[in-house]
Parts: C-alpha cells; sequence; structure tokens
C-alpha cells in the first residue's frame, strides 16, 4: 500500500519534473567541457520524432550521443523483415522508459521502442548480459540485484532474434556466484529462458589497455565481455553513498578485478571503463529502486516500487533518465558528467528523442 | 579365514592397496566437498565422527554421551573382531605414510620399546580432555590429513591449477582447455576464491615430519606416536582375528624383515603383537611356506616390553595435569587476545571443550576468512578456528560453520540467528583512514556493510592535510550497537597491510 502511493507520487514528480528537469539539464557543467564534448554527431542515426516522446528537445537538435561502434552493432534500420516489427508509426528511439505492472511486458515494448532486438542482434552472435547480482544476500524484491523477469525477457529476446549463445553474468562483491546467482532468482529464470549462467572465473580476467582512458590506463578485465559480439548492461538504480547512485556506468565495475582501488576517484575511473566496455545496450531496471542503504540493500522500507524500465544504446543517457527517479539531476552524479565530458554518451536528456510509453 | 594359499593371499593384499586408494580418495572428497558451494549432504564432520578417539577426548571434555559418535563405536566394535584394519586399510594418513615410505626401508628397525610412546600420548590427550583441553587431538590422524588437506593441499591445488589456467588463457587456442579445468574442477574440488592460510607452516610441517618419519622405519608414526593408533592397539590387543604361525615355518625370517610395522618378533617364534598388526598381509605373502594364516583367538596380547604399565600411566597423568596446568596459566587465559574473533555463536569456553581442531569448519567457510589460531588463544586454543577478516569475511548469507561442525563447538544457528549473532565489533583507526586523514575520499567499508541498517554511517567531517589543505569529506562511523563483526569493511579497506577499519573482540562481553 505504502509503496503504491509512493509509486503514484514519484509518477507525478517524474511527470512534473520532466520539463523542470528538461530545462536544468541544460545547465553547462561547471567543468564547461560539456558542450564540446559529444563530437561524434556523423555516426548517429536519423532523427526521428516518435508520438509517443514527451520532451523534445527545444532545439531540435539531432541526438548528440555516438550510436554503438560500428560494426559491434548492426544497422539502426531493422534487419529483419517479419521479426518482431516495430508498429509502423514508430520509428527507432533514442531512449525508451516504459511504465507498467508486467516486468516483462515493459521490457519488451522498451526494446521494440528502440526498433527491436534485432537491431542489436545479428544470427549467430555470442551475447553476453551482465546484470547486477552484487551479493547473495536478499531475494530480489529488495531492490539490490536486478529484476529476474527483466533479466530473462532480455535472454529470451536475444535468442528470439537469432542469438548463438547469451550468457548472464556477474561478480558478486560478497557471497560467491553460485550463491548469489541463485539466491538472486535470475539463475533459475534464465536458465527457464534459454541461457546460461557463467561464473566469472579468475583466469577469464585479463590486463587490458583502456585508450581513451583520462585516469585509468589499463585494469583487468574480463575477457569474454571484451569479446562478446553483444554487450547488454542490465543495472538496477541503487543508493551509493559515494557515487549517490548506482546506475548502469557502476554496474560494469562487475566486469573488472580489484574493485576497491576502483574508490580513489571512482567518478572518473568509471568513466573509463565504460570507454572500454562500451556496452552496446543498457537496460535499466527500475522495476523497484533502491533509496537508502545501498548498494546492498536488505530493508524492504528501503525499496520503492516504480514499475520501470529505462531503454538504450546509450549508457549515459539511460543513467540520466533514472537519476529523475531519485529526484536527482544527471550532473549531480560524478561518473554521468564525467563520461559525458569524454562524449562516451549523452546526459542532456532534452535534446534526446525519449520515447515515454505506458503498458 | 582358516587355511588359504598363497595365491588368494596376494589377492587380499591387492584388494587391501585398493581399498587404501578409495578411501584416501574417498575422505579427500569428503574434505573438499565440505565446501560452502558443493551440493550435496554429506561433509567431512561424517569422516571425523568415525574417530573413537576424538569421540572419547571430547565426550570427557564434555562430560556427556555424544550421540555423534556412534559410528565411532562401530569402529571400535569392529577393531575388537578384527584388529588394527582401520590402521592398515582405511585410515588416510596411514596411507599417504605407507605412500611415502623409502623402499629399502623395510631393512630400518627401531627400538620395539618405542612403540609404547604412543600409549603415553593417547593418555596424555584423554588427561588432557578431562581438564577440558583438546589440543591433543591436534595430533589425532583424522584431524591432521583434514588439516593439511584444508590449508594446504587443496589451496596449493587451487593455486597451481588457476596459474595454469591463466597461463593456457593467454595462449588463444588453449583457451578452451582453461575453460574445461573450471568446469572439471570448480567448484566440485577446487574453490573459486583462492584461500590463504595463516600458521600454516607448523600444520605443514607436522605432515611433512609424519612422512619424514619413515626415514627412521616404516610406518614409525603408526608405531610409535599415533594416538588414534594407540587406541586402536589396545582394542585390538583382544580381538577376535588374530595372526597365526603355522607348523610350517622353517624360521626363514622372511616376515620378520618384510613387516611394516616390526612387531614380528624373531625371539618369539616370528609371533606378532595383534595391537601392532594392522594385516596388511605382507608377512604371509612373504612366507615361503604358506604357515602364516589369520583366524580367530580370544586370546590378550599383553606381554609386549612396551606395554602400558601403572608407572607409565601415572607419569603421564602427572605430565598431563602439569600440562594442562601450563596451559590454564598462559596469558591468554587472563586476557582475551584482541583479534581472538569466534566464528558466530560459538562461546569461547564452550568452543574449547569440544573444539576437535579438525578444521572442517575451514573448509566450509565459503570466503577462507576462518582460520586456524595460532597464538590468539593460547594452547588451550591452538588451531581453533578464528576468523581473520583480512584474509576473509563472514558472509552474511552464510552459516556453513556451524553446520559442518562435527561437535556443535560452532553452534549450528539458523541463518536469521546467524546475522545476530556478533562476532566483534568494528574500529575505525582515524589514523590510517583515507577519509579521515583526508588523503582520498573513501567510503569502502560503508558501501560493503551488509546489514539492512548499514552499522557504519558517513559524517561529513572537515579534513585537513598537507597536500590537499582544508576541505570536507565523508568518514566512516560505526554505529557498535549495530555492528556484527562480520569484518567485510575491514576486509575490502583499501589501506596497505593493516586495515583502517578492524573488527576486534567485543569490548563489553
Amino acid at each position: 500500500m505504502k509503496t503504491l502511493s509512493r509509486r503514484r507520487l514519484l509518477h507525478m514528480a517524474a511527470a512534473a519534473g520532466l520539463g523542470l528537469a528538461a530545462g536544468a539539464c541544460q545547465r553547462t557543467p561547471a567543468t564547461g567541457q560539456a558542450a564540446a564534448s559529444p563530437p561524434a554527431a556523423a555516426t548517429t542515426a536519423p532523427p526521428t520524432v516518435a508520438p509517443t516522446v514527451v520532451a523534445p528537445s527545444p532545439t531540435g537538435a539531432l541526438p548528440t550521443a555516438q550510436m554503438p561502434a560500428p560494426g559491434a552493432t548492426p544497422s539502426p534500420v531493422v534487419a529483419t523483415p517479419g521479426a518482431t516489427a516495430t508498429p509502423a508509426s514508430e520509428a527507432p528511439a533514442y531512449l525508451a522508459a516504459v511504465h507498467g505492472e508486467d516486468p516483462e511486458a515493459i521490457t519488451r515494448r522498451a526494446i521494440l521502442a528502440l526498433g527491436g532486438m534485432e537491431r542489436f542482434v545479428s544470427p549467430g552472435y555470442d551475447v553476453i548480459v551482465k546484470p547486477n547480482i552484487c551479493n547473495a544476500n536478499h531475494g530480489y524484491e529488495y531492490a539490490s540485484t536486478t529484476n529476474p523477469t527483466v533479466v530473462a525477457t532480455l535472454v529470451r529476446l536475444c535468442l528470439e532474434a537469432g542469438a548463438q549463445r547469451v550468457r548472464v553474468m556477474d561478480n558478486p562483491f560478497a557471497g560467491s556466484g553460485e550463491q548469489a546467482y541463485a539466491r538472486s532468482g535470475i539463475r533459475e529464470a534464465v536458465e527457464a529462458a534459454g541461457g546460461e549462467m557463467e561464473i566469472m572465473a579468475r583466469h577469464r580476467f585479463v590486463e587490458s589497455e583502456i585508450p581513451q582512458g583520462v585516469d585509468l590506463k589499463s585494469w583487468l578485465f574480463y575477457k569474454p565481455i571484451l569479446d562478446a559480439d553483444l554487450v547488454i548492461n542490465v543495472p538496477i538504480a541503487k543508493h551509493h553513498s559515494m557515487a549517490r547512485l548506482t546506475l548502469g556506468c557502476k554496474n560494469l565495475m562487475g566486469c573488472i578485478e580489484d574493485r576497491s582501488a576502483m574508490h580513489r576517484n571512482l567518478g572518473q575511473r568509471i568513466a573509463d571503463l565504460v570507454s572500454r566496455v562500451a556496452p552496446q545496450l543498457t537496460v535499466m531496471d527500475a522495476v523497484r529502486i533502491l533509496t537508502a542503504n545501498g548498494p546492498t540493500g536488505g530493508n524492504l522500507n528501503d525499496v520503492l516500487l516504480t514499475n520501470t524500465v529505462i531503454a538504450s544504446h546509450d549508457i549515459v543517457a539511460v543513467d540520466a533518465y533514472t537519476t529523475r527517479l531519485f529526484g536527482m539531476q544527471p550532473d549531480e552524479i560524478e561518473y554521468i558528467a564525467a563520461a559525458h565530458r569524454m562524449g562516451l554518451g549523452a546526459m542532456l536528456l532534452a535534446e534526446l528523442d525519449i520515447a515515454e510509453l505506458e503498458v | 579365514m582358516a587355511m588359504r594359499p598363497r595365491v588368494a593371499v596376494r589377492q587380499w593384499r591387492w584388494a587391501r592397496r585398493a581399498v587404501q586408494a578409495l578411501s584416501l580418495l574417498a575422505f579427500t572428497l569428503l574434505v573438499l566437498w565440505t565446501a560452502r558451494d558443493v551440493p550435496g549432504p554429506l561433509g567431512a564432520e561424517g569422516l571425523l565422527r568415525l574417530d573413537p578417539l576424538a569421540g572419547a577426548a571430547a565426550m570427557l571434555s564434555l562430560r556427556r554421551w555424544l550421540p555423534a559418535f556412534i559410528p565411532a563405536l562401530i569402529l571400535l566394535a569392529l577393531t575388537l573382531a578384527l584388529g588394527r584394519f582401520w590402521c592398515g586399510w582405511l585410515c588416510p594418513l596411514g596411507t599417504l605414510v605407507d605412500w611415502s615410505a623409502p623402499r629399502d626401508g623395510r631393512a630400518r628397525t627401531i627400538p620395539r620399546r618405542w612403540h609404547g610412546l604412543k600409549y603415553g600420548l593417547l593418555l596424555l590427550t584423554l588427561v588432557g580432555a578431562l581438564f577440558g583441553s583438546l589440543t591433543l587431538l591436534a595430533l589425532d590422524p583424522l584431524t591432521i590429513f583434514v588439516r593439511t588437506v584444508t590449508t594446504w593441499l587443496a589451496p596449493g591445488a587451487n593455486w597451481l591449477v588457476t596459474q595454469a589456467q591463466i597461463g593456457l588463457y593467454r595462449v588463444g587456442p588453449l583457451e578452451g582447455l582453461a575453460d574445461a579445468l573450471d568446469g572439471a574442477l570448480r567448484p566440485l574440488v577446487l574453490s573459486y576464491k583462492q584461500a590463504h592460510y595463516q600458521g600454516l607452516l607448523p600444520i605443514a610441517g607436522l605432515f611433512l615430519g609424519i612422512l619424514a618419519l619413515n626415514r627412521l622405519a616404516p610406518r614409525a608414526w603408526c608405531r610409535i606416536l599415533c594416538p588414534l593408533g594407540g587406541l586402536l592397539s589396545l582394542a585390538a590387543k583382544g580381538s577376535w582375528l588374530k595372526r597365526k604361525v603355522g607348523d610350517g615355518c622353517v624360521s626363514c625370517g622372511a616376515c620378520a624383515r618384510d613387516c611394516r610395522m616390526g612387531t614380528i618378533d624373531p625371539a618369539r617364534d616370528y609371533a606378532s603383537d595383534s595391537g601392532e598388526c594392522i594385516l596388511c598381509l605382507d608377512c604371509a605373502v612373504a612366507c615361503p611356506r604358506g604357515a602364516i594364516t589369520f583366524g580367530p583367538n580370544w586370546r590378550y596380547d599383553a606381554d609386549w616390553e612396551y606395554d602400558p604399565i601403572r608407572r607409565q600411566a601415572l607419569g603421564m597423568l602427572g605430565l598431563g595435569v602439569a600440562g594442562a596446568a601450563l596451559a590454564q596459566v598462559l596469558p591468554e587465559r587472563a586476557q582475551p587476545h584482541p583479534y581472538r574473533l569466534r566464528p558466530p555463536g560459538a562461546q569461547e569456553e564452550a568452543l574449547l571443550r569440544a573444539c576437535l581442531r579438525c578444521g572442517i569448519c575451514l573448509r566450509a567457510c565459503p570466503t577462507h576468512g576462518l582460520q586456524p589460531s595460532l597464538h590468539e588463544a593460547g594452547i588451550m586454543g591452538l588451531w581453533t578456528p578464528i576468523l581473520a577478516p583480512r584474509l576473509g569475511h563472514c558472509e552474511y548469507s552464510c552459516n556453513a560453520c556451524g553446520a559442518a561442525c562435527p561437535t556443535g563447538a560452532i553452534p549450528p544457528l539458523a541463518l536469521a540467528e546467524k546475522q545476530r549473532a556478533a562476532i566483534g565489533k568494528a574500529y575505525v583507526a582515524h589514523d590510517l583512514c583515507l577519509a579521515w586523514t583526508g588523503r582520498a575520499p573513501c567510503i569502502v567499508c560503508e558501501e560493503m556493510c551488509p546489514l539492512p541498517e548499514k552499522a557504519i554511517v558517513l559524517e561529513t567531517v572537515a579534513v585537513h592535510d598537507a597536500a590537499q589543505g582544508a576541505r570536507t569529506l565523508q568518514a566512516p562511523v560505526v554505529l557498535h550497537e549495530r555492528c556484527i563483526g562480520c569484518g567485510l569493511c575491514e576486509n575490502r579497506c583499501p589501506v596497505q597491510g593493516e586495515a583502517a577499519i578492524r573488527v576486534r573482540v567485543d569490548p563489553l562481553t
């Protein structure tokens, strides 16, 4: 009951805040580099203003963030005719935020709004899905680990789009992978969907250069994640006392070893990780969000039912959008600002083509 | 079990070797399977329940009947029937001792009087137990086996395999092989997390020393020192099945030369002590006349020069009392060591009285944070489990140690109960902490705290350091009424060496 009313409040706040947020997001970050940041307009998709877009950019500018790297992702045009078709009226959105009570339905709708999974998966692809399974302490209803239905739905979508293999993995910071996979409910859901859970074994972490890194020049990365045809990042939105929020960028800390050392200059270092892992699709699980005592959780009073999934090829945009659920601004999160500065994505939501949908 | 032709004797000896190998394999797997990640009901606590010495000592120390040791009673009964078959056929340490004996070892002899030492050690162990100390169970062969596998052999194998995997993984085409090793060995045999054990040198040294005793004579450990061997020997002296030398004996001496326990006495017409015979059957194979058989005989073999006599027993009783007094007057008994962190729910005195020193809990601990104490609990607590958070924390969602403990020295707590059982309390060292000293923003301890209401909160504090001047940072403060001392904060503290947040024993209990 409590969560329901909170949720309604939150929706109202979010809706009301959209315009404000859009305006606020125009502020140049303190560093002043943002204006110069995303230089990659050449690689962007043609702008498409869907009828559902809630906050059209006041300037009508093109989406400014990079599209997924060429070759890593198929063309923005829906590749497979006849497959789960995008409604004719709906051109692929830059970012989709879908609200509704059925996690599977909103996940499917969000991917559809982006142009369908076929945009990201070519037949035969080896896909890695990276949820947040941070420990083995609580079930998913405590909002410390990603919703199993959201993860399993993505696995199904990948397989439906012709992926040859879909692996799901995370490197929990406490408790073993085996325990955490089971406790989170993700193992059961993923295996039922036809995916495999993989334990991130020590030997597969290799030192890898971070060519674009500002602070970090190299780190120990989980090699299969660097090698996969497609990496889908499936974070859950949580409180974190240093980063303030654990979102999509921070979820990539599960791809590396030696995490404690990251905390010196955390914001920039996370952005450096984003530049190296560069997941081609980020799907934020905001079915439930954790508002305090994160990232570990364990207290249902800290959990808010927000019934939302946010998806985009742009990890920074997803994170920027998600800050709204916490009543925050994207540039309050250091790693969002840092990633934006590096041109890794767009945090100025007002400039983006956002499909805001209800299911 | 009457006369058998020598061919049949050879087959029996092969059967013994096969049983030894299988038993070693089974016991090793039992130890490995105690690890938390491994599904299945069987763990090595079953192995310890076979041990009549551990059972007798624990019952003396706890002063109550422990039904968990019914299997040990069965083993004792079987020894009364068959003799020391445990030592020759099943004991995993005995098998390793056999396998590491030098080829020419049979020619070496030691004074037979030395065989009596093990009865002294047995008595000392039981007297110690009566005074509430199970420390001498550290010399029980089963605890030695479990402890050595857990702290040295398994982590060592784990390290070797991981290094091999890392090497293979770098060679592109061999990637699959590295992955296959993982699939085959983890988590069933090896663990995902590399373990590191403190005080490993004395543990490894004891194990190697036992194998090295073979240089004196084969099975020297089993003949001279093994306290479980001593207990089984006293039972086996009255066993129903005994070795017999028949009329065909031509006194060639082959059997005495080949006896790995050195118990065949040429001066007694090649008779042997059934308390020392481990039914290895070497003598029966060696005998050119087939004169050696095994058959029923109820006589108690009590006329050997090393048999315990009253004088020796009194001496050991005195030594046991003196030893117990020594252990009790060490400073650790006056004041607890500040980092003597016991597993959740364990009470110090109850744990000392019940802990078999087997180390099964160490193997069960998924973070490998449970460690064999060396000095933290004094002699009374040698090789009992303590948590060393720097090496591994107490996992919030785990209660494996209590479930694995064969005697309840670590109580089997339900998970919800365990999550409230405080091991100790965390304290911040303000002159080490990155945040409190102003050297860097860091909140790792707060982030890691697994409690639903975090026991570490952040305070905004004004800091000043020479390099960066005055500013404000978030710095950790522990709320001790919430802290359960799990040590995850200490484990993850990025400060090198000793952490800037440390769990110590609760100052108020």
